[in-house]
């Protein structure tokens, strides 16, 4: 059967080229089109996680719903020293965040102060590696402020100048101090580098009265395909019904639904593509079968089943598909490969979707053998299914009909 | 003879009925598809312009010379009610509204946020983007302290209908002030920026709380469709910023254009596809019968009416198809546009992006016209090939061949 198939791909030229195009075709759209959607899919999570928020982030319950003093982590110290024995956390850093106003002689804006630990901020996020003036902060930097270069537009100051800062201290109490601007960070995100401001928290926790409290810890693990596994490791491990343990999936479930919506518009769009290629290949099947028909009513006359005639339609298409997909698989697979190591760039495409957090110009394509074998799976699914029709309808022959029919 | 020839091409188009089928189904469903995206998409797009225009800039806006540059309540229009009676009585002028803004810090008892605090005249703002559609909860009312809130901002903060908020900021004096708000309504505008951060307030009650005199305003939206209006207002008041909404929003300007090449990329492939299947279906109709066109040349016939045959043949299938996928796609269309496609499961991500989480299409008769003219053209096009060879045949050694 193997063989027969062989030499009517090779007699019906006009058929096995055309789907073998169309199969050539789809094939690269296909595989390319979803590198490029699941690239700056992972490039956005990946920039977001690298700027700030944590593959785990460790709360107490009700600081993310309600808010408030009463809902920062009490006794951070404690905790910290159970999360070193959980396996797979790589670091981890608290962090006191609150808002206030900061003022200059002329100008004041609101702005979200983080009390950070440096060192370890410098091992879990990217806010030290954006720095584009000054210096980063250590532990001795005292009223020192890192600031977004947005804010730093917005007050109009320069290094080393002093800005004012009014806030409520952890005790409900007014909190006031003097800050000196020393150095300036610039991540790409408009709304994070116009609203964002950071500090010692050391020195922090003495001006809000937050001595060894944490608005959260914030964690970076091995391996992010790991974070199930290893939040459930330190839920167990906490074992404290105020605190919750949640992972990047759930704090950035906008982000993750945003990127689903999107996924969705995406596989709608090549959708259409598809069904109209399925339609054709199956219309060539078919008109490649029907001018067959004297053929099959003569094959199974000389006592071929319908089993057998079923298994020949079955290796034609299976040999023209295979030899689309040799062709096409390294061609599609090279360019996700080009392109996942060298990103196609869009001038301003940032700066244009800012609100968006949009942070990069680059579109990284995403190369995953496991994507690339499901995409080509499918095509295999559909030009199998495009002959099920030309199938039925010879199986509506009896062979006497078959070799009469004209 | 035209009549006998349609006769002949309606006849023959369902000779092998299967596989004439089987091309009108692939137009029919490939042009409802391709319609129904097309009008989802395009419909998103308007729907985001056409709200972001009524929400904020409307079709121009007039800014201080530096306010963009640096969102300063220094940079401000002094003669702003005189400016705005004057633009009011222009050509084509539909609406015209006079804003506030001030940068701030917005505080409840647990939480706080940067804000944008906006002073407003519910009337105008009726007028202007009829705003009372963007009301997703409470009432419209800046009466006393009363404040109305963007969605997201409601979220960050998670204020309620009713909630207490405080908002500080420096008034015109450079002092630092503060003023308690209550809730009474939540927006959303679905344009992201006001969305986030604004509250709204009374546009009298800012001023006071700014310090700031009555006829000033940091912005002047206009709605109008004159197209000449831009230019005439740059003439007419050059010492001000006065910009387009495609200036100010680069970004919809950017997603319209991209949703056009994206449109007309799917057109061109899909149709290119159903050329593809098209083509063979008639090049295999006619080698079927090429003793029979030999015949019938043989007999007398002229080649143009044999060539008028086979084009209505190829014409009559694809217009069926065609006129199968109108139906299937004004029904899609009419149904998107009617109920919309739902994706409130997904609905903190589309309103953080400032889309609806319900969306709706956009019908225009473009959609048919266009896919009409390609169809028809794909029709035409796919009977060349074989009618060259027809043109070629030597009716005697065909018959011959044949027998």
């Amino acid at each position: 059967m193997f063989s027969l198939a062989l030499k009517n791909i090779l007699f019906y030229k006009g058929r096995s080229l055309t789907t073998f195009l169309l199969t050539f075709v789809s094939t690269i759209l296909f595989v390319v089109y979803v590198s490029m959607m699941d690239g700056s899919h992972k490039s956005m999570l990946e920039n977001a996680l690298n700027i700030y928020t944590g593959a785990i982030e460790i709360y107490k319950k009700g600081y993310r719903d309600i808010g408030g003093n009463e809902y920062y982590i009490d006794d951070v110290s404690s905790i910290t020293k159970k999360l070193s024995r959980v396996d797979g956390v790589k670091s981890f850093s608290s962090r006191y965040e609150t808002y206030g106003l900061l003022s200059t002689e002329e100008y004041a804006s609101a702005s979200m102060i983080a009390g950070i630990e440096p060192l370890k901020e410098r091992e879990i996020s990217s806010i030290s590696k954006a720095l584009v003036d000054g210096l980063f902060l250590d532990e001795n930097s005292k009223n020192c402020l890192y600031m977004g270069d947005g804010l730093v537009k917005r007050l109009k100051i320069k290094l080393n100048d002093e800005v004012a800062f009014i806030g409520a201290a952890n005790d409900d109490s007014f909190a006031a101090d003097i800050f000196k601007l020393c150095g300036i960070f610039k991540t790409g995100s408009f709304e994070f580098d116009s609203t964002v401001s950071f500090i010692t928290k050391t020195y922090f926790d003495e001006l809000m009265l937050s001595n060894n409290k944490a608005s959260y810890i914030t964690l970076k693990i091995d391996n992010l395909e790991n974070v199930d596994r290893v939040n459930k490791d330190i839920t167990k491990l906490l074992n404290d019904e105020e605190l919750e343990s949640l992972t990047w999936k759930t704090l950035m479930k906008t982000m993750v639904e945003a990127m689903e919506v999107d996924s969705i518009f995406g596989y709608i769009s090549l959708a259409l593509f598809l069904i109209v290629i399925f339609f054709v290949i199956m219309i060539y099947g078919f008109i490649n079968i029907s001018s067959r028909i004297k053929e099959f009513g003569v094959l199974t006359s000389i006592g071929l089943s319908n089993s057998n005639i079923m298994k020949l339609i079955f290796y034609e298409i299976f040999i023209l598909t295979s030899l689309a997909v040799i062709f096409a698989t390294p061609i599609a697979s090279y360019i996700c490969y080009y392109y996942s190591l060298n990103p196609i760039v869009i001038d301003g495409i940032s700066d244009m979707y800012k609100d968006y957090g949009i942070i990069s110009d680059e579109i990284p394509f995403d190369f995953s053998l496991f994507t690339i074998g499901w995409n080509i799976s499918l095509i295999y699914i559909l030009n199998i299914l495009s002959v099920i029709y030309p199938y039925f309808y010879i199986k509506s022959f009896t062979p006497i009909e078959a070799i009469r029919h004209v | 003879m035209f009549k006998l020839i349609l006769k002949m091409a309606w006849k023959n188009s369902f000779l092998r009925l299967s596989r004439t089928l089987l091309v009108i189904i692939m137009i029919a469903v490939s042009m409802s598809m391709m319609l129904g995206i097309q009008g989802l998409y395009d419909g998103m797009a308007e729907n985001m312009i056409d709200k972001s225009k009524r929400s904020d800039s409307g079709d121009i806006s007039i800014f201080a010379k530096d306010y963009r540059i640096e969102r300063d309540i220094k940079n401000i229009i002094k003669d702003a009610s005189s400016i705005k009676k004057k633009i009011e009585i222009l050509d084509g002028v539909e609406a015209v509204v006079l804003r506030l803004s001030a940068d701030g810090l917005i505080s409840t008892a647990r939480k706080s946020s940067f804000s944008i605090i906006r002073g407003i005249e519910l009337k105008d703002e009726e007028k202007f983007g009829r705003f009372s559609e963007f009301l997703k909860g409470g009432e419209l009312n800046l009466s006393k302290r009363s404040a109305i809130i963007g969605i997201e901002l409601a979220k960050t903060l998670k204020l309620r209908l009713g909630s207490k908020v405080i908002f500080s900021t420096q008034d015109s004096s450079g002092e630092i002030n503060s003023i308690a708000l209550r809730v009474r309504g939540i927006v959303q505008t679905t344009n992201i920026s006001l969305d986030k951060n604004t509250i709204y307030v009374d546009k009298q009650i800012l001023h006071k709380f700014l310090s700031v005199d009555e006829t000033y305003a940091t912005q002047i939206s206009i709605l109008s469709k004159n197209k000449e209006l831009l230019s005439k207002l740059k003439q007419e008041y050059p010492s001000l910023d006065i910009k387009s909404f495609f200036e100010l929003q680069p970004m919809m300007k950017m997603m319209q254009d991209m949703m056009i090449i994206f449109n007309s990329i799917t057109f061109f492939i899909v149709m290119l596809v159903v050329f593809i299947g098209i083509l063979g279906v008639m090049y295999v109709s006619i080698l079927d019968r090429v003793r029979e066109f030999g015949i019938m040349l043989g007999i007398g016939m002229e080649y143009k009416y044999i060539r008028t045959q086979i084009i209505l043949e190829s014409v009559i299938v694809s217009f069926i198809g065609y006129l199968l996928g109108a139906i299937l796609g004004v029904a899609v269309l009419l149904y998107l546009n009617q109920y919309g496609l739902n994706l409130s499961s997904f609905a903190d991500a589309l309103e953080s992006w400032g889309m609806e989480t319900v969306l709706y299409a956009a019908i225009k008769v473009s959609y048919f016209s266009s896919t009409f003219f390609a169809i028809i053209t794909a029709a035409i096009l796919s009977v060349w090939i074989p009618l060259r060879k027809i043109k070629k045949l030597n009716p005697v050694e065909v018959i011959k061949a044949e027998k």
